[in-house]
C-alpha cells in the first residue's frame, strides 16, 4: 500500500519538481537536497504509483517500448517473429543501494545458467529494471566514483551497452533519476550535480497546523489503507489526468524568441559551464505551462523553472552557503524579471 | 539533430568531416567543459559515414577480454574445442570507436585501444587484412579535464584535439536552445549533402596532387612549432590532403596546411614552451602571453575560430607533459635554487616520483585486491587472490567440458580457476598541519596562508580528494576537520582557526602520523599527501627533550609511513636575523617539496598539489 501522492502535505517544490521531470523526461531528473524524513522516496514512490501503466514487450526484463529502442534481445524477436507480444506495466520506483556492485549496476554474466547449462545468458542489473521508471539514489554523493561513473555513462546515452564477462549486451535504459544528499556530509563531484536537470531543497515543515495535519494523515493511512486511498482517488485522479493531458500539450506549446531571451538573460550573468542550464530551464517552463493548462509560456513559468534549475549549478564560493545563494539568485530574477 | 545544424564549433565538426574522409587523420579528442556539447556532436558522427562503416561505443565498463574477444562459451562447450569469439576492437574494424571520457577508463584499456589504432592505415588497404592482424580504426574521445588528466601519451596518439568551451554569444546561445528543442528534422538534407562531399572527397583522396614545396611547407610548420617526434608532420600531411579533398581541389596547397595546423598541432605544440623553459629559465607565468600569441598565429588564415582564451586547458597540457619528460631527478635538498626556478624545479622532480610511485601503486594493488573486492573489475588473472572471476573460469574450463566427461553441469577443475584483476582509483588524503602559533599571526601571515589553503581546498574537493586540518598550537594539535569530501566543512574550520600561543611543532607531526596511521589501517589504498605550513619557531616540546631532537626522531617516524608525500611551505619572515630555518630543514628531513611564503600564490600552489598527485594515476 502506497501512501497517494496528492496526500504528502507541502513540500511543493519537490512535488512539482518530480511532475515536471514526468511531463518531459528529457529534462534529466531531480536531486533533493535535504534532511532525513521529509517524504522524499513516499513522494517518489507515490507518484510512480498514480501514473498510467506503460506499454512494454511482454515479457521483456528490460521494459522495452515495442515501439522505441529495444535490446538485444527484442531486436532478435522482432527480426525472427517480425512482430512483439504486449503488455501493461505499473511504473515504479527502484533503488539504487549505496553499497551496489558494478554486476548488480550494468548486469553480468549469468552464472548458474553458465554451470548447469554451459550457455550463456545475460543477467539484467539495476539499469534494466530502471528503464522508464525512477532511478532513487538516496545519499548519492556517498555513492563510490566508479559506480557514478558507469551510471553517468548510460544516463547520458539513454543506453547501456556492457562489454564484460564475456557478454555483449544492449538495452535501453533511460530513467528518470532522482538523488537525495545531505549537503553535510559531502559535495557532489559538479560532473554529476551537472546531470540532475533540477534541484530542490526540502525542509521538514515549521508550521504546527501542517505538521499535525501530517500526523493526523499519517495515522488514518496506517489505520486501514484501503480507505484512506479511497478517500483521496478522486484527487489522485484529477491529478493523473493533468499530468497526461501535460504530456502531451508541451508539443504544442510554442517558445518563442522572446522567451529563450528572457532565459539567456538570466543565465549570462551567472556564467556558467556549458549549456545544460539554458535548456533545462527552457524544457521545465514548458513543462510547467503545459502542467498549468496555459497555451504560452509566461514569465513566472521562467522564473519558477530557473529557480529550480539553477541552485545547483551556480559557480559559489565555498563559505558562501546554499541560503545565500538562494537569495542571490532569488535578486537577481527580482532584478532581471520584476 | 542534424549535424549540420549543431550550432559553433566548427574545428570540431572539421575535424570529424577529415576523419570520415580519411581513417588515416588518426581520430580526434575533445576536451572541454562539462555540457558543451562534446558528446551531443560526436554521437553525430555516424551519420556522416559511408554505409557499412561500423560505429562502436567503448562503455566504461568496458574489460578487456571484451576488447580483445576470447573464448566463446557456448559453442566450445557444444564442440568440445576452442571457438573464439569476436572481441569489441575487432567487431569496430576499419570503423570508428567513440569513448565517452576516456580520462575516466582504466590505463590498461585505453592502452590496448591504442595499440589497434596506431596503426596509421587507410579503410582501403584495411580490406584486404588477415584477421589475426590488428583492426586499424579512428577513435573519437571526449574529456572534461575537471575529471582527470589524461596522460600525455594517450594524447600524443590523437590525430587531432580540439578545445572545447561552451558558446558564450547570446545568439548562439539561443540558437543552442532551439536545436535542443527542435530534434530531428531541420537540417537534414544538408547533411546528405554533406555525406556526399565525404563520400567523393574519400574516392578522390589518392588523386590529389602533392607538389613537392607542400613537404617543406609541413616540415617548416612542425619545426616552428618544435613538435616532439614525427607524429605530427605525418598526421598534419594526412589532415591536410583530406581538407584540400574535402574542398573538392585537385592539389594540396599552403592553405590546406594552414587550414588544419591547429587541429593537428594543438597537443603537440607544447614542446615548444618546453625547450624555451630550459633555455631562457623562465617561470610559468611569464609564458602565459607567449601561449596565446602561438594560438592565435595559427588561428589565422584558416577560417575558424581562433584558438584565444583557451589558456587554461593549455596549461593543463603543459602539466601533464610534465609528468612525462625524462630529466634526471634533482636532489630535493636545495633549497635556494627551487625558489627560484619554481617550475623548473617541478618538472624534473616529477619524474622522479612517478616511477617510485608506480611501483608502489602495482604493489599495493594486488595487496588489496586480496583484502577488498572493490574497485572497477577490469580483467581476470591467473595468480590467485580470493577474488574468484567465475565468468572466465568457466570460459577456462569450457574447452575441456567433452574431454571431461561433462552430462549437464559444468566440470571445473583447479586449473580452471582465474581471478579479477580490479582497477582501484586510488583515494587521495590531503592533510593541511598548520601551524597555530602566535608567531603565525604577525604580519598577516595567516591571511596569506589561509587564503592560499582556501583555494587548494576547492580544488580538491573537485578533484574527488578528500582532505583533513590539524592545527597545533600552544601545547597541543588538534584534528580540526577529520577528512572529509565536503568543501564547505573545510572552508567553515578553516576560517575558524585561531592564532597564539606556542609552537608545538612535534606535537603536530605527531598527530599527523596518528591520523596517517588510522586512515591506512580502514583503508590501505589511501595515498597522503601532507601540506606542512609553519614559520618553523618550535619552543614547545612534547618530551624533556628538546625540540630540536624531537622532531628529527619524529620525522623519521614519518618517513617511514607507506604511500606518503608531504610539502613543506615555510611562513618565516627570512629577512630577519633571528631566522632559524627550521623548516627547511624538516623539509630536507621529510625528502618533501619545500616552498616559502613567497610562493604562496593561490594558483600556484594548487599546481603543485596538483602535479604531486596526478602522477600517481
Amino acid at each position: 500500500m502506497i501512501f497517494p501522492f496528492t496526500a504528502i502535505v507541502g513540500q511543493e517544490e519537490m512535488k512539482i519538481g518530480l511532475i515536471v521531470n514526468v511531463i518531459d523526461p528529457s529534462i534529466g531528473g531531480l536531486l533533493i537536497m535535504g534532511e532525513k524524513g521529509t517524504a522524499k522516496s513516499t513522494a517518489v514512490r507515490s507518484l510512480a504509483e498514480l501514473l498510467p501503466e506503460l506499454t512494454v514487450v511482454k515479457g521483456c526484463p528490460f521494459n522495452c517500448d515495442p515501439d522505441g529502442i529495444l535490446c538485444t534481445d527484442c531486436k532478435e524477436t522482432l527480426k525472427t517473429e517480425e512482430h512483439l507480444h504486449r503488455a501493461k506495466k505499473k511504473m515504479r520506483m527502484v533503488e539504487l543501494p549505496l553499497g551496489i556492485t558494478e554486476d548488480r549496476l550494468i548486469g553480468t554474466l549469468d552464472i548458474e545458467h553458465a554451470l548447469k547449462k554451459g550457455e550463456k545468458r545475460f543477467e539484467s542489473g539495476i539499469l534494466a529494471d530502471a528503464n522508464r521508471n525512477f532511478l532513487y539514489v538516496d545519499e548519492v554523493n556517498l555513492l563510490e566514483d566508479h559506480i557514478v561513473d558507469l551510471l553517468l555513462d548510460s544516463a547520458a546515452m539513454g543506453i547501456n551497452s556492457v562489454e564484460r564477462e564475456g557478454v555483449s549486451f544492449t538495452h535501453p535504459a533511460k530513467f528518470i533519476l532522482v538523488g537525495t544528499m545531505n549537503p553535510e556530509e559531502g559535495d557532489l563531484r559538479p560532473q554529476l550535480i551537472d546531470r540532475f536537470g533540477l534541484c530542490v531543497q526540502v525542509a521538514s515543515i515549521a508550521d504546527k497546523e501542517m505538521r499535525m495535519e501530517i500526523l493526523r494523515r499519517k495515522a488514518l493511512f496506517d489505520a486501514v489503507p484501503e480507505n484512506f486511498i479511497m478517500s483521496w482517488l478522486d484527487e489522485q485522479k484529477i491529478l493523473a489526468e493533468k499530468i497526461i493531458d501535460a504530456q502531451s500539450a508541451i508539443n504544442n506549446i510554442a517558445v518563442p524568441d522572446t522567451v529563450l531571451e528572457k532565459i539567456v538573460t538570466v543565465t549570462a550573468p551567472l556564467n556558467l559551464d556549458g549549456h545544460r542550464a539554458d535548456i533545462v530551464i527552457m524544457k521545465a517552463s514548458r513543462a510547467l505551462a503545459a502542467f498549468r493548462g496555459q497555451d504560452s509560456i509566461t514569465a513566472e513559468n521562467i522564473r519558477e523553472a530557473a529557480r529550480l534549475a539553477l541552485p545547483h549549478r551556480m559557480k559559489r564560493l565555498p563559505f558562501e552557503t546554499t541560503d545565500s545563494e538562494k537569495e542571490k539568485l532569488a535578486s537577481l530574477l527580482q532584478e532581471i524579471m520584476p | 539533430m542534424s549535424f549540420h545544424n549543431f550550432v559553433g564549433h566548427d574545428d570540431a565538426k572539421l575535424a570529424l568531416i577529415l576523419n570520415a574522409i580519411d581513417a588515416s587523420c588518426g581520430g580526434v579528442l575533445f576536451i572541454g567543459e562539462k555540457g558543451s556539447g562534446k558528446s551531443t556532436l560526436a554521437r553525430m558522427f555516424p551519420g556522416l559515414l559511408p554505409d557499412g562503416v561500423p560505429f562502436t561505443n567503448l562503455p566504461q565498463n568496458a574489460m578487456e577480454e571484451a576488447l580483445l574477444g576470447g573464448i566463446d562459451l557456448e559453442n566450445t562447450i557444444k564442440n568440445g574445442r576452442n571457438v573464439q569469439s569476436a572481441g569489441l576492437l575487432q567487431r569496430a574494424g576499419g570503423g570508428i570507436v567513440y569513448v565517452d571520457d576516456i580520462n575516466l577508463i582504466a590505463p590498461e584499456i585505453i592502452t590496448l585501444l591504442m595499440k589497434a589504432h596506431g596503426n596509421i592505415r587507410s579503410f582501403e588497404e584495411n580490406n584486404g587484412s588477415k584477421p589475426d592482424q590488428p583492426f586499424p580504426f579512428t577513435i573519437i574521445a571526449s574529456m572534461n579535464p575537471d575529471e582527470g588528466p589524461l596522460s600525455s601519451h594517450f594524447m600524443d596518439r590523437f590525430g587531432m584535439c580540439v578545445l572545447w568551451e561552451g558558446l558564450k554569444e547570446r545568439e548562439q546561445k539561443i540558437a543552442v536552445m532551439k536545436r535542443a528543442l527542435n530534434g530531428t528534422g531541420a537540417g537534414i538534407n544538408e547533411d546528405d549533402e554533406l555525406r556526399r562531399i565525404i563520400q567523393t572527397a574519400r574516392r578522390n583522396l589518392k588523386e590529389i596532387n602533392v607538389p613537392l614545396k607542400i613537404r617543406d611547407i609541413i616540415a617548416d610548420a612542425c619545426i616552428k612549432n618544435s613538435t616532439a617526434g614525427h607524429r605530427g608532420d605525418i598526421f598534419l600531411f594526412y589532415a591536410a590532403r583530406a581538407y584540400a579533398a574535402f574542398c573538392k581541389e585537385t592539389e594540396m596547397t599552403a592553405r590546406h596546411v594552414d587550414g588544419v595546423l591547429p587541429l593537428v598541432l594543438l597537443h603537440r605544440k607544447r614542446a615548444l614552451q618546453q625547450t624555451k623553459r630550459d633555455d631562457t629559465q623562465k617561470q610559468r607565468h611569464h609564458e602565459k602571453p607567449e601561449n596565446e600569441k602561438n594560438g592565435n598565429e595559427h588561428g589565422q588564415g584558416n577560417g575558424h575560430e581562433p584558438l584565444q582564451n583557451r589558456r587554461n586547458v593549455q596549461n593543463d597540457h603543459d602539466r601533464d607533459d610534465a609528468g612525462q619528460d625524462k630529466k634526471p631527478p634533482r636532489q630535493s635538498s636545495d633549497a635556494e635554487k627551487i625558489f627560484d626556478v619554481g617550475a623548473d624545479f617541478k618538472v624534473r622532480r616529477l619524474t622522479f616520483r612517478k616511477d617510485r610511485i608506480n611501483r608502489a601503486a602495482s604493489g599495493r594493488r594486488t595487496k588489496t585486491g586480496s583484502s577488498g573486492k572493490r574497485g572497477r573489475y577490469i580483467k581476470s588473472i591467473l595468480s590467485p587472490n580470493n577474488d574468484i572471476a567465475v565468468d572466465a573460469t568457466i570460459r577456462a574450463a569450457a574447452p575441456f567440458q567433452t574431454i571431461r566427461g561433462r552430462k549437464e553441469l559444468l566440470i571445473i577443475k583447479h586449473e580452471d580457476l582465474r581471478f579479477k584483476r580490479r582497477e582501484k582509483k586510488m583515494g587521495h588524503l590531503v592533510i593541511f598541519v598548520v601551524d597555530g602559533s602566535g608567531s603565525m599571526g604577525a604580519q598577516k601571515r595567516m591571511v596569506e596562508t589561509k587564503g592560499a589553503i582556501q583555494s587548494l581546498l576547492m580544488d580538491c574537493c573537485q578533484k574527488r580528494d578528500k582532505v583533513a586540518l590539524i592545527v597545533f598550537r600552544k601545547n597541543k594539535a588538534d584534528v580540526v576537520l577529520p577528512p572529509t569530501g565536503s568543501v564547505k566543512m573545510a572552508s567553515r574550520r578553516l576560517l575558524e582557526i585561531p592564532t597564539g600561543g606556542k609552537t608545538p611543532l612535534t606535537a603536530g607531526l605527531l598527530g599527523t602520523y596518528n591520523l596517517i596511521s588510522r586512515v591506512h589501517k580502514r583503508s590501505p589504498e589511501t595515498r597522503f599527501l601532507i601540506v606542512l605550513v609553519t614559520d618553523g619557531r618550535a619552543n614547545q616540546s612534547l618530551t624533556d627533550m628538546p625540540v630540536r631532537e624531537e622532531i628529527p626522531k619524529m620525522a623519521g617516524l614519518l618517513c617511514e609511513l607507506p604511500s606518503t608525500d608531504y610539502i613543506v611551505i615555510d611562513t618565516e619572515d627570512k629577512k630577519t636575523f633571528t631566522r632559524v630555518d627550521l623548516a627547511g630543514e624538516i623539509a630536507a628531513m621529510l625528502r618533501a617539496d619545500y616552498y616559502q611564503i613567497d610562493d604562496l600564490k593561490a594558483n600556484y600552489l594548487t599546481e603543485i598539489v596538483q602535479n604531486k598527485k596526478s602522477v600517481g594515476i
